[in-house]
């Protein structure tokens, strides 16, 4: 087991290697010339220079590529180009609020969904069950831009249930208050592929033997369902959880947008607008680790579930 | 959440017992007591359309960061807050400055006794402003570690500071106690600067806020996290800030005060007056910015009298009518319209340099012209900009010295004529309804663009100008930065840019065509031998009639050319709820807030807010 | 997500021939709701077909309407009136005066003087000089389906726009699976090596977040249009693919079918695409509906960031785009129409994919 660990830990060094690589060759490249932003609505080449060298852009690409790799191995990637604001207080700050949006629709949409499935696929093939996955397809088909834009316009504006926009200072006032809305937005779109998959999952389990033994010993049907079906379905239900962890981290950026929630997805859209580089290795740099540690831990859960599982 | 509160309220007082009711009922009594002694507090909430940078004042260059810093430092002057056109007055200084030497020295003499806010920086002890402040904030507006967006305003200009700024660049260290011959400080509160040049416009660069003045103990014990520190002598401080999301202001403790005692010098000003004369500024305590960037959010947040101004944008049919008045459900709220024209103009250039569009040939001039007169403003103004803008018919645009309101443009919409220009000059028109280059060359315009849904809408009129006279257009996305760097190296064909009066002086546009400013801020690279000499005449000369003659040459010059297609400028149309007095849009100032009232009794309490 | 769903059908999906597809066929015949979705899915590519053709909608781009011309379903029957437009010419925003007319003169006379037009000889040959021109317009004042801000038909533009975001749905699906597919298979077959550096590769890939992985992309390609927005899809949209395919092609390389081939010198290249390829081409047939129908929804996204369609180009998404902030103003029309019939061939399209699921799933069917 700690060398299973320990292996995949240093399968890490490569994968982030390549990382650095297509970040640096994707955004020094190609990704604008900050100086130009910096220099603001008049500028000469002099200026230009000056800014390419204070920034260190002006250097050789082995050189800057040590020095990102520096950056990563102290964590300290700097202040951010635009608004001399440290890179570390950036992600401190702005990650709050998309946890505080994306933590609870995580964990609201996983259990209603896992609720969801379970009832419906012991309805299999009646008509609560088409009736739901239906309702749930078309939910899912609207666009998320369409949900924003009809939302607020209709529970924000019109009936006033919550604010059009915004965001406070104390978790509370923001969990109850302002996250209401993109919660309720995230479990439209998001509900409905999570209900389909985890029913399938479901379904699976339901037609093995060791459910028609429990059956014939006169288990009652709940406790068939939610005990015994429930925990082996759970084994592909977490590795799905797991693999989407890393995206509570980026938010849904379109909905930070239209309700002016200082998040993390705001922040890279705002950082790629500005190329403002250091922003963005870092952002990607902490969402390239926690996808590499959200699948070891997968990887760990599943074993720790399931122990017929192999690690190789 | 009114709504909700109350329910809650409503259900919470039901389960009480009687003695907890009593109880309450006496709390309530003191607080109400208590709450009639102090004044309720007046707090402004408005919202920025793009996430502000810092409060460094000449280390940022976007419209909402200048916007704060304007509020919190101050300049040696600033602009009458009712004059139109745009006035100086004097805001640190004690009068406008004397200007001798043929207008390249100029002397301020400082009010003594103006004090910057309290700030661990300075010990505990008061910190008074002298001359030596702005000297210190000339110079540190060049050094090259801060590498300032608005060196360009002072490069070239005081005596001695290039000098200083090209020594840092080979030494590595900016010398700040070095002593530099155009920025002297005879006493304590008098500053004297010598410029290389006679400038008539300096004063203007003295009350831009960029050059405001910064305490150098608070800009040296921040070092690097100075953009959160703003320390100044203005009359707010910042109170709180969440990057990005949320800029509180308050009152400075320490600020000398100000009188409202300005004159009306427009229709409507008389009510502005009485509303305001004689009071003491500033009178709003706090002042709540929240960053909106979605236009919708900001209309309907302000429709819920969650903000206090109301940009009217895209949503002209819900405030206007037939007539481009306020609806009357509007006025029955008691909203008050401000409507005013920006001191900007949009154009979009064309690459001299660029072997299809470029050069000064005939044929050139006239595909130009014809492309610039093939564009329908009109149109552009009624679809894009909702009926919120007007033609620009000069680069210097409504409001700016140097403007006349006769000049009648040259290259008017006509694609008639368009089509009969490009006809004459050998344009044929191929079998795909395209017409090629004289020479049977193919022609293809390459527009640049950029990617948000505003440009697209350009883009869309574009093309159907193009097709009206039978000229392939192509759209070619970028970055703006790559946009800047292709048009500094004159290789950009075509973009549509926006220039914004930095003061309101014509100079201050017609630079942008002046040859020798190619690979700086003339992107079209547009290099005229008589518009340049036009320009260099009007460099020499004081705001005057002959100077207002060269603009117009200056204009006429550009048309004949086909150098710009001179586009609009922005109509703001700003609503702002009844409680709110004394606004009205400045054409330079942005920070309005310091001259406005709040009528307490009319603003919505603030019980709602956590 | 995805090979979770799949999963259940390859475990079945083992020994089979033409039996297979023909008793899928069978299976999916009795599932209306399958069929009703068929039938839509079918009748939007019959409109793809139309509009690419030019059939239809080959007019969405001409303005045959007022600006945001209201919606009138009775229009369909009896088509409004036309209303006629002026093209107002406000060039002049003040009516000048006498006097201010002959101070132009004279600036004018002054200007002339010192200002040389080389045109000017020609354009008052042309009649330049006094000409107005007033162009008048027969618009109708409202649309079956309304219009948008130019006075474009909505109707059309849906029309034209199902045909891009179809097209660039269905071309980008194919692109990330072939992409997925070729790499999974590559890697799962020869394992070792090529397998380390594929599946390295697929590791950083997905490391990365799938915001700036597109904006990044989106970058490096520069020019717009529809092919962009399809590159821009296909590249970043490969890896579940490639994760799925690749586990099918370990399990697969070690049955017995393979085996034999390998005993009887077939060289590998067949085995890959011959062999085994039919075996698992159900999953690779889910998988693009799946990415189809994901890829639709994520063009409305790319349009909002700026990286959607060409000017000259509709899609759905540049429509709600556009429509966005339209609602607030009562105009619902391109919002409702654009969304409505996204929503509608989305959910066909997904109900479609999971009939065909379950009908390649025999277990399904052994147990109702």
């Amino acid at each position: 087991m700690t060398a299973y660990i320990i292996r995949r830990l240093l399968q890490m060094i490569p994968t982030m290697l390549g990382v650095v690589l297509l970040l640096f060759v994707l955004f020094n490249w190609v990704g604008g010339d900050p100086a130009y932003i910096l220099a603001g609505k008049m500028s000469n080449e002099a200026q230009i220079a000056n800014i390419r060298h204070q920034l260190g852009v002006d250097q050789p690409a082995y050189v800057q590529i040590g020095i990102f790799l520096k950056q990563i191995v102290t964590a300290d990637f700097g202040s951010s180009w635009s608004t001399n604001e440290p890179v570390s207080d950036i992600l401190k700050t702005r990650l709050g609020p998309s946890l505080t949006v994306m933590a609870p629709l995580m964990v609201l949409g996983t259990l209603l969904a896992i609720a969801l499935s379970l009832v419906v696929a012991r309805l299999r093939r009646s008509l609560t069950d088409r009736t739901v996955m239906v309702a749930c397809t078309v939910g899912m088909s609207v666009s998320i831009l369409v949900y924003i834009i009809v939302f607020q316009y209709v529970f924000a504006y019109r009936l006033g249930w919550f604010p059009v926009q915004g965001w406070g200072d104390s978790l509370w006032t923001n969990l109850t208050t302002f996250a209401v809305l993109p919660i309720l937005i995230g479990l439209c779109v998001g509900l409905a592929p999570d209900l389909r998959l985890y029913r399938s999952f479901v379904l699976d389990e339901i037609d093995q033997d060791y459910v028609r033994t429990a059956r014939a010993k006169g288990l009652s049907e709940m406790r068939i369902l939610w005990i015994h079906v429930l925990r082996n379905a759970s084994i592909p239900i977490v590795t799905c959880v797991m693999s989407s962890l890393p995206a509570l981290l980026v938010g849904s950026f379109l909905i930070e947008r239209f309700f002016s929630i200082p998040g993390i997805g705001r922040e890279v859209l705002l950082a790629v607008e500005r190329s403002d580089f250091p922003v963005i290795k870092a952002i990607a740099v902490y969402v390239a680790f926690a996808t590499m540690f959200a699948n070891l831990a997968a990887d760990l859960i599943y074993k720790a579930v399931d122990p017929r599982v192999e690690l190789k | 959440m009114r709504l909700r509160w109350d329910g809650l309220k409503g259900r919470a007082v039901r389960r009480l017992s009687m003695k907890a009711m009593l109880l309450s009922l006496a709390w309530l009594i003191f607080s109400l007591a208590a709450s009639t002694e102090a004044a309720p507090l007046k707090v402004l909430r408005m919202a920025f359309q793009t996430a502000e940078t810092g409060f460094d004042p000449p280390r940022v260059s976007d419209l909402y960061s200048n916007t704060v810093n304007e509020a919190i430092f101050e300049r040696l002057l600033t602009y009458d807050y009712l004059a139109r056109p745009a006035r100086l007055i004097p805001m640190t200084a004690t009068a406008l400055p004397e200007i001798t030497d043929g207008g390249k020295t100029y002397t301020f003499h400082l009010r003594p006794g103006i004090r910057f806010s309290p700030d661990p920086a300075f010990g505990g002890k008061p910190r008074e402003l002298t001359a030596a402040d702005y000297v210190y904030s000339f110079k540190r507006a060049l050094d090259p570690k801060l590498r300032s967006p608005w060196a360009f305003m002072l490069e070239g200009k005081i005596i001695g500071l290039d000098a200083l700024a090209e020594a840092a660049k080979k030494s590595g260290k900016y010398d700040y106690d070095a002593e530099v011959e155009g920025l002297k400080t005879p006493d304590r509160y008098t500053l004297q600067i010598r410029l290389r040049e006679p400038d008539y416009n300096f004063s203007y660069i003295a009350a831009h806020t960029p050059f405001s003045a910064v305490a150098r103990e608070v800009v040296e014990k921040y070092g690097d996290d100075t953009m959160a520190h703003p320390v100044g002598t203005g009359p707010y401080v910042l109170k709180q800030w969440t990057r990005g999301a949320r800029i509180v202001l308050e009152k400075n403790s320490e600020y000398r005060g100000r009188v409202w005692d300005f004159a009306a010098s427009e229709d409507g000003d008389e009510e502005l007056v009485r509303e305001m004369q004689g009071k003491r500024l500033p009178l709003i305590d706090r002042v709540e910015i929240s960053i909106i960037e979605e236009e919708q959010s900001a209309w309907l947040a302000f429709n819920r009298k969650e903000l206090d101004f109301g940009g009217v944008g895209s949503f002209r049919e819900q405030v206007f009518d037939e007539k481009k008045e306020l609806k009357p459900e509007w006025r029955a709220q008691g909203v008050k319209l401000s409507r005013a024209i920006a001191p900007e103009v949009t154009y979009t250039f064309f690459n001299f340099r660029d072997p299809v569009v470029g050069g000064f040939s005939k044929e050139k001039r006239a595909l130009r012209r014809a492309i610039i007169m093939a564009y329908n403003r009109d149109e552009e103004i009624d679809v894009i900009r909702k009926g919120q803008a007007i033609l620009a018919t000069m680069p210097i645009p409504v409001g700016v010295v140097g403007h006349d309101s006769r000049y009648q443009p040259l290259n008017a919409y006509n694609p008639a004529l368009a089509n009969k220009l490009l006809d004459a000059y050998g344009f044929k028109k191929g079998k795909n309804g395209f017409r090629a280059m004289p020479d049977g060359t193919p022609l293809l315009l390459k527009f640049a663009t950029g990617t948000t849904a505003l440009e697209r809408q350009f883009n869309e009129l574009w093309k159907k100008a193009m097709d009206s006279i039978g000229v392939r257009i192509e759209f070619q996305p970028g970055k703006f930065a790559d946009f800047i760097k292709a048009s500094q190296a004159c290789q950009l064909q075509m973009w549509g840019a926006a220039w914004t009066a930095d003061y309101p002086d014509g100079d201050n546009f017609m630079q942008l065509l002046y040859g020798p400013n190619t690979n700086q801020s003339n992107h079209g690279c547009y290099e005229s031998k008589a518009f340049d000499a036009f320009y260099e005449a009007s460099r020499k000369l004081p705001d005057s009639p002959e100077r207002n003659r060269l603009f117009l040459e200056m204009t006429r010059q550009m048309e004949v050319d086909g150098a710009w297609a001179l586009g609009l400028s922005r109509e703001s149309n700003t609503l702002i709820r009844p409680w709110v007095l004394g606004y009205k849009k400045h054409p330079i100032l942005s920070a309005t807030w310091v001259y406005l009232d709040i009528d307490t009794e009319k603003a919505p309490t603030k019980a709602e807010a956590p | 997500m995805t090979e979770a769903i799949l999963s259940s059908v390859t475990t079945v999906a083992e020994k089979r021939g033409n039996g297979f597809w023909s008793l899928a066929w069978q299976r999916f015949r009795d599932d209306r709701v399958g069929l009703v979705s068929l039938v839509i899915v079918a009748a939007f590519l019959v409109v793809v077909l139309l509009s690419a053709t030019g059939l239809v909608a080959g007019n969405w781009n001409q303005e045959v309407a007022i600006h945001d011309a209201p919606p009138d379903l009775w229009g369909l029957l009896k088509p409004a009136a036309p209303a006629v437009v002026e093209n107002a010419m406000h060039q002049e925003q003040v009516t000048p005066t006498a006097e201010s007319i002959e101070e132009w003169k004279n600036i004018e006379a002054m200007l002339s003087a010192t200002v040389v037009d080389p045109l000017a000889d020609t354009l008052q040959a042309l009649g330049a000089d006094h000409e107005t021109v007033a162009v008048v317009k027969e618009k109708r004042a409202s649309l079956p389906f309304g219009g948008d801000r130019w006075g474009r038909d909505v109707l059309s533009k849906t029309i034209k726009g199902s045909q891009t975001s179809i097209i660039v749905g269905l071309s980008a699906a194919l692109l990330a699976t072939l992409l997925g597919t070729v790499l999974g298979a590559l890697a799962g077959y020869y394992g070792g090596r090529i397998d380390d550096a594929l599946n390295w590769f697929y590791n950083v890939f997905s490391a990365i977040p799938y915001l700036l992985l597109i904006l990044a992309v989106a970058a490096v390609l520069q020019q717009r249009g529809v092919t962009t927005v399809i590159l821009i899809l296909g590249l970043t949209g490969w890896s579940g693919v490639f994760r799925l395919i690749r586990a099918e092609y370990i399990k697969h390389r070690g049955r017995e079918y393979v085996q034999a081939a390998h005993a009887f010198g077939v060289p590998n290249r067949r085995i890959l695409f011959f062999h085994i390829l039919p075996n698992v081409f159900h999953v690779v047939l889910v998988n693009i509906s799946i990415l189809a129908v994901g890829f639709i929804k994520a063009e409305v996204i790319l349009s909002y960031l700026g990286f959607g369609v060409k000017v000259d180009e509709v899609s759905w998404g540049s429509m709600l785009n556009d429509a966005q902030g339209e609602l607030i103003l009562g105009r619902w029309w391109e919002l409702v129409a654009a969304g409505g019939a996204m929503a509608l061939l989305v959910t066909a399209f997904s109900l479609l994919t999971d009939a065909m699921r379950d009908a390649m799933d025999p277990k399904i069917q052994k147990a109702s």
